[in-house]
């Protein structure tokens, strides 16, 4: 797993790649807590994190980004996903994670 | 070694309403397309095979109550919720063939819906019963006679005539109990509450870990657990919530999601998962969805050996 970060327009974008599990949530961790403080520095009200490159993440991976969303709204940073793969979709629905975030398609279509 | 689930639901026990019953017969008879059975035994096959668990069956509504066979005839039993009547029952007509009327039962802890079975429990009655209640919670037999008051029940529990021993049980140790190893594990639940771990002469296990939340915080601490379960050959897990439910609305609630509980399985190797504490308001289509959702989520997120996921229902035997 790994991630980059990349400001476009109101939204600070925060690519993953690989996977988030047991080796790696940790890690997932406090890359979300970097973008959420350099999404608050920038006064950028958002911070999507985009899907694209991710294989697939289990409940570590869910339960860190309720974490960042927490900590996303003490710092005034709504966290949202965007571009999840049809596995991710699944994961998403299955642990009903598509009714706590706002899910876009693409990044670009994240409004 | 076989667990036998007498009750199966959390927090409350339901029953089904005629309207629901209505509904699985009606559902039955368009299903069944104009078929014609020669008698009710054909008819019944045929709900068995045709028909999924759902509609032609239901999960059940006791509350938990798990029976474990194993080790050198005693009784071991898992909670007594209202499931725990019933087993009385069927315990006695094995007795009347020549069963030990020794009955070792284990509490994961004492809130209501975990022994609200008890002064149903019809042994009890029987002074040639011996009846030894363990638990982590050194206040069990606090909480089994206060349940029994004047002001909560008809019956005292001082008028009970099985003999009665109550053992509380340390985390870290392992007893040796009718020839079967337990271990057992502090939970984060409300009051606290108690995993187990019961491994026969074999060395199959049984895990049974109800009412019990792993928080979002406090991840860390899931090693302990995965450990725990490590290699058990069933794992009876608290999968009450979804796990967005867990974090959000239903946090601190002390119950843990089919997704967590999976993931936890994986890490530690185990071979069968059994869905277990099944949410009251969940009906039967409910619960089997999230049945095929687990089994669902297995798939996609495996990395290692299948894990086996059931859901459990009251009545069913798992044989290990
Ligand atoms: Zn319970
Ligand atoms: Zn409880």
């Amino acid at each position: 797993m790994d991630y980059s970060f990349d400001e476009r327009g109101d939204a600070m974008v925060v690519a993953i790649r690989g996977r988030v599990d047991e080796a790696t949530w940790v890690a997932f961790g406090v890359g979300l807590s970097d973008g959420i403080e350099k999404a608050q520095q920038a006064r950028l009200k958002r911070m999507i994190i985009d899907l694209t490159g991710l294989d697939y993440m289990s409940s570590r991976g869910l339960r860190v980004l309720t974490v960042a969303k927490r900590e996303g709204q003490e710092a005034g940073v709504e966290v949202e996903l965007a571009s999840p793969n049809d596995v991710m979709r699944e994961i998403l629905a299955i642990s009903r994670y598509d009714k706590l975030f706002k899910i876009t398609d693409t990044v670009e279509a994240a409004p | 070694m076989l667990a036998r689930f007498w009750g199966t639901r959390g927090s409350l026990p339901v029953a089904p309403t005629a309207d629901i019953i209505q509904k699985k017969i009606a559902h039955a008879l368009v299903a069944s397309d104009g078929r014609k059975f020669a008698d009710e035994v054909e008819a019944e096959k045929f709900v068995e095979n045709d028909l999924s668990f759902a509609a032609g069956g239901t999960y059940g509504g006791a509350t938990p109550c798990v029976e474990i066979e194993a080790g050198n005839g005693s009784y071991l039993i898992c909670d007594m919720g209202s499931g725990l009547r019933q087993f009385g029952l069927d315990s006695m007509r094995r007795n009347a063939g020549g069963h030990p009327k020794v009955y070792n039962f284990f509490l994961s802890h004492l809130h209501w819906d975990h022994i609200m079975g008890f002064p149903f429990f019809v042994p009890a009655f029987d002074p040639e019963a011996m009846i030894r209640i363990h638990s982590g919670h050194p206040d069990a037999e606090e909480a089994l006679r206060r349940q029994q008051e004047e002001i909560s029940f008809p019956v005292p529990f001082d008028w009970l005539r099985a003999t009665f021993e109550f053992v509380t049980l340390t985390p870290g140790e392992t007893y040796e109990i009718d020839g079967v190893k337990v271990e057992t594990k502090l939970q984060h639940h409300s009051h606290g509450s108690y995993g187990y771990r019961f491994t026969d002469i074999t060395g199959r296990s049984v895990i049974y870990s109800t009412d019990s939340e792993h928080k979002l915080e406090k991840m860390a601490v899931e090693a302990a657990f995965i450990h725990f379960f490590r290699e058990a050959d069933l794992v009876i897990c608290d999968t009450m919530y979804s796990l967005a439910d867990s974090v959000s609305m239903k946090e601190d609630w002390g119950h843990s999601s089919n997704i967590v509980a999976v993931d936890l399985c994986h890490e530690a190797k185990a071979k069968t998962l059994a869905l277990f504490h099944h949410e009251p308001t969940y009906d039967d289509e409910d619960i089997e969805r999230m049945h095929q959702e687990t089994i669902r989520y297995e798939e996609l997120t495996r990395d290692g050996p299948a894990l086996n996921v059931i859901c459990s229902y009251d009545g069913l035997e798992v044989r290990l």
